[in-house]
């Protein structure tokens, strides 16, 4: 799941200062299951730049939506049409960094603002705490690694680790809250009775996956038409 | 009938075919958790017309019903039943100007009529139904009171005139036409009735005592149970001589021996019956009271002989009886003639069961046998078309509840029958209950003791015929309806497609109900109706049944819009209250706008303030609440576990967001009562609206 955090309400208020009919717009999917971009944070959200802007006293439309997912055309085709015929004047997305982008490529003249900063993909780790898992770098390596990502979850990104930053299991950055994963990838392989693979040093990764060549881009041959 | 095992979690609701245990339990099926509900929002009136919807005889229920509502009470599994019949009690004896006014005549509009022999409580429940249907009703009852054995042979220290008077008016207004003191087969025969009318309903229920096949019984100071009590309800007290025994272990029995012991408080009263203690068909409340009251119980003795001594009686000698059932628990008794026991009283009364007089059928085609009116339990005729049977004569002994239903089933058939000519068969009478309430779930449920009422002193209580019981106090009837479950009315996924199985649900429920199968469930046999995944899902795709905060905000939208805010007093104060704290109805009322403005306070209330979402807490500042007050139950009163924690971090993060918003986190603040709400709400909204927020935070 994208994990995404709300932008402090300041900030929000501040896209907006310039606009008369605002339309909120929620993803029920990975946002709202992270408890920033849903239903609930819509209406906490609107409520909230209603009351700001007219103790400013200034008077606002602000309008409240929220689809199944912002990544998909067919989900937001509603939204679309809705900010042309009720001419809305700005969207604000509580979805990731996705959803944002995927409506301003379809929202024409009509500005659109973040609501959230996207953060990582990550795990409920226990009931309101998210913890990353995975960095997308598009070759994944967790075979060698008793399937636990150094790449997402080493602070260092280590691909051969511990460093010495590591003590009694805990990260240096902050042992309080981060474990060390190599201590993880440790302990998992020993349980596993594969510690043999700890020999094989890992060799430089080939990121061309990650971040190279431009943006990614994936097919699926037996539905993908070329246009 | 209970359908947890079959459809774990599928059960829908609003399920209008599966009823709550207590619903179900209830002969006439008497949407109890609604009255309940009702009462518990101050609504005693709403509360009198969900009871007078099923039942004609409210306030013979509150006084006397055998409750089975109680008896299957969900929350016995957490504590103790909740106390139904004293709650139906106190509505129907708060509510007697409303229920003069709520009467109304019904037009006849059907020349069709219909002759009812019997006033108890089946005949003029049939009797008033029809009426209501626009039908021609007589009544015709041979004593000069109307209500039957509610009037002859219910001591009236269990359910005094009054009482039946304000059930049998009500009935009467209706447009029954009333013949009392018109016996048929003396005064009238039946062949006329027939004639007169398009249908005949025999609704004379078990009016006589049987006596017992034992030497002595014609003896001087031997009375018929019926007969006794038909005497003392009109004050034609017998006399029993220095000490009386009674014959008998049910429920009539205990009635007879209670009556006695008022007849004489400081002589000897006996009952005896064949049964064990526990096998006794008295109530076991019944049973205790009277023994509160000095009666003294002989179990497990069969009556052989009543003796004598001149012509009156002397005593009644015992042989032990040793069984009364069979291994198919048929009635059988065995006694064992070696054990015998002589005891000595100057009077019998016999109380061992009643039969119907069914003399006036004498030469009518109308078929008995064996003393029994035959009758079909189907359709509720009898031999001859056009003549049914309803209340105990059809169903045999049974209650005062289950009497008033077979008279609305009887009603019904007949209307049938005088619409087609033809025989209704009533469909199968079992209903879908939710089913018992899961011990996992009872376990993690907080305890509240039921509000239990001292019944006068059992000294004191011997001495007349005064009703034993007090009623509940306005705050004693507020404070038990709140302990109602409310089942089944709990939380549910309202926006099935919303649902995004965050888990939120599941993570929160201090009760361990809600699970996610790719979207949440709540199973309404289990949920608690606290709210708290209501408040916290983020898709807000959860509602709570018995209290929808959505109805909530637009109640509060239109209270607010109807102010003018140039004339409100300042600061304007919205408190969101506990409704759980109220002692009176007094706050419970709607606020006219002229309140509101005066005062500057606008009370909502709610069956729990933790299930107020944020969007909840921040509304009220939207529509132009100054302050905003959440004020919760006293400290350890909520009814549900965790809440209070929950609601606190959820107001901490509200007020933090006020603060960023530049409304300032100071203007919504959670309080808690002390005491009642009755007395800590007007302290504590005067205190904070009092307040110099500004000056205290330093803007």
């Amino acid at each position: 799941m994208i994990v995404a955090d709300p932008k402090p309400f300041l900030q929000v208020k501040g896209y907006l200062e310039n606009f008369g009919k605002v339309l909120i717009v929620g993803c029920g999917t990975c946002t709202t299951v992270c408890l920033s971009g849903g239903e609930a944070e819509v209406q906490i959200l609107a409520s909230g730049l209603r009351i700001a802007f007219g103790k400013d006293g200034r008077r606002k439309a602000i309008l409240e939506d929220c689809v199944q997912r912002q990544c998909d055309e067919e989900f937001i085709l509603p939204v679309l049409s809705r900010v042309e015929s009720e001419g809305i004047d700005a969207v604000v997305s509580l979805a990731c960094g996705v959803g944002v982008n995927f409506l301003a490529d379809r929202l024409g003249k009509t500005p659109i603002f973040p609501g959230l900063d996207t953060t990582f993909y990550g795990a409920g780790m226990q009931q309101g705490l998210w913890a990353e898992m995975c960095a997308g770098c598009g070759s994944c390596i967790v075979a060698h690694t008793g399937g636990i990502c150094p790449v997402a979850r080493c602070s260092k990104h280590l691909l051969n680790g511990p460093c010495g930053g590591s003590e009694k299991g805990r990260c240096e950055v902050d042992p309080a809250n981060i474990e060390c994963v190599w201590q993880l990838i440790y302990d998992r392989l020993k349980r596993l009775g594969r510690l043999d693979e700890l020999r094989n040093l890992m060799p430089a990764k080939d990121w061309s996956t990650a971040s190279d060549g431009g943006v990614r881009r994936t097919t699926r041959e037996q539905l993908y038409e070329l246009k | 009938m209970s359908m947890d095992k079959n459809f774990p979690g599928s059960l829908k609701i609003p399920a209008q075919d599966v009823l709550p245990t207590c619903s179900a339990a209830c002969p006439v099926h008497t949407d109890t958790r609604e009255y309940v509900q009702l009462v518990s929002k101050g609504d005693y009136e709403g509360a009198l017309d969900i009871l007078l919807k099923v039942n004609p005889f409210p306030s013979v229920c509150g006084r006397i019903c055998h409750h089975p509502c109680e008896s299957q009470c969900r929350r016995a599994a957490i504590d103790e039943a909740v106390s139904l019949r004293m709650i139906k009690r106190f509505i129907v004896e708060n509510t007697r100007e409303y229920r003069r006014t709520r009467r109304k005549k019904p037009e006849r509009t059907s020349q069709k009529s219909v002759a009812v022999i019997g006033s108890g409580p089946s005949g003029l429940t049939a009797a008033m139904d029809l009426a209501l249907l626009g039908y021609g009703v007589k009544v015709y009852e041979k004593d000069t009171k109307l209500g039957g054995m509610l009037a002859h042979a219910i001591p009236r220290y269990r359910l005094p005139a009054e009482a039946l008077a304000e059930d049998i008016e009500d009935i009467v207004a209706t447009g029954v036409e009333v013949h009392s003191g018109c016996c048929v087969g003396v005064d009238k025969s039946f062949e006329e009735l027939k004639k007169e009318n398009d249908a005949v309903l025999i609704a004379v229920g078990l009016s006589e005592s049987h006596s017992l096949p034992i030497p002595g019984t014609g003896s001087k100071g031997v009375f018929l149970g019926v007969t006794f009590l038909w005497d003392v309800a009109n004050r034609l007290y017998p006399d029993l001589g220095e000490s009386t025994l009674v014959i008998g272990g049910g429920n009539v029995a205990i009635d007879i021996a209670r009556a006695a012991k008022r007849l004489g408080p400081t002589k000897k009263v006996y009952m005896a019956c064949l049964e064990s203690r526990e096998e006794m068909p008295a109530w076991k409340w019944e049973i205790e009271e009277a023994e509160e009251e000095g009666i003294e119980i002989l179990n497990s003795w069969g009556p052989k002989a009543i003796l004598e001594k001149e012509g009156a009686v002397s005593g009644v000698l015992f042989r032990r009886c040793s069984s009364v059932f069979d291994d198919k628990r048929r009635f059988s008794p065995t006694f064992d003639d070696a054990e015998t026991n002589l005891v000595e009283v100057d009077s019998v009364i016999i109380g061992i069961g009643q039969k119907a007089n069914l003399d006036f059928l004498g030469g009518s085609p109308v078929a008995v046998s064996g003393g029994r009116l035959q009758c079909d339990i189907e359709s509720m005729g009898t031999s001859e078309i056009g003549v049914f049977a309803c209340g105990e004569v059809m169903t045999g002994p049974g209650s005062a509840i289950k009497a008033v239903g077979t008279g609305h089933e009887a009603a019904k058939v007949i209307s049938h029958y005088l619409e087609t000519g033809e025989l209704l068969k009533l469909p199968d009478r079992k209903v879908l209950d939710i089913g018992e309430l899961p011990a996992a779930t009872a376990d993690l449920a907080r305890r509240f003791e039921r509000v239990a009422v001292n019944l006068t002193e059992p000294s004191e209580r011997i001495k007349d015929f005064s009703p034993i019981e007090p009623v509940y106090t306005e705050e004693e009837a507020l404070s038990e309806s709140r302990r109602c479950l409310s089942c089944a009315t709990g939380a549910h996924l309202n926006v099935p497609n919303h649902c995004a199985g965050c888990l939120t649900c599941v993570r929160i429920c201090p009760f361990g109900v809600a699970q996610v199968r790719r979207t949440a469930i709540m199973p309404p046999q289990q949920c608690q109706t606290c709210g708290l995944c209501a408040a916290e899902c983020p898709a807000f795709a959860i509602d709570v049944l018995r209290f929808p905060t959505g109805e909530m905000k637009k109640a509060m939208q239109e209270s607010v819009s109807g102010l003018d805010f140039e004339r409100v007093a300042r600061p304007f104060l919205i408190a969101y209250c506990c409704v759980n704290g109220t002692t009176s109805r007094k706050y419970l009322k709607e606020q006219t706008a002229g309140e509101i403005s005066d005062s500057g306070v606008l009370r909502v209330l709610v069956p729990c303030v933790g299930r107020l979402s944020m969007a909840d807490l921040l509304s009220p500042f939207e529509l132009g609440a100054d302050r905003v007050a959440v004020i919760s139950c006293p400290e350890d009163g909520c009814y549900y576990p965790r809440v209070e924690d929950w609601l606190t971090r959820r107001i901490k993060r509200t007020q933090k967001y006020l603060d960023q918003i530049g409304v300032g986190g100071e203007y919504l603040r959670l309080f808690k009562m002390e005491g009642s709400g009755d007395e800590s709400w007007p302290k504590i909204v005067e205190e904070f609206r009092a307040v110099d927020i500004k000056a205290a935070v330093g803007h």
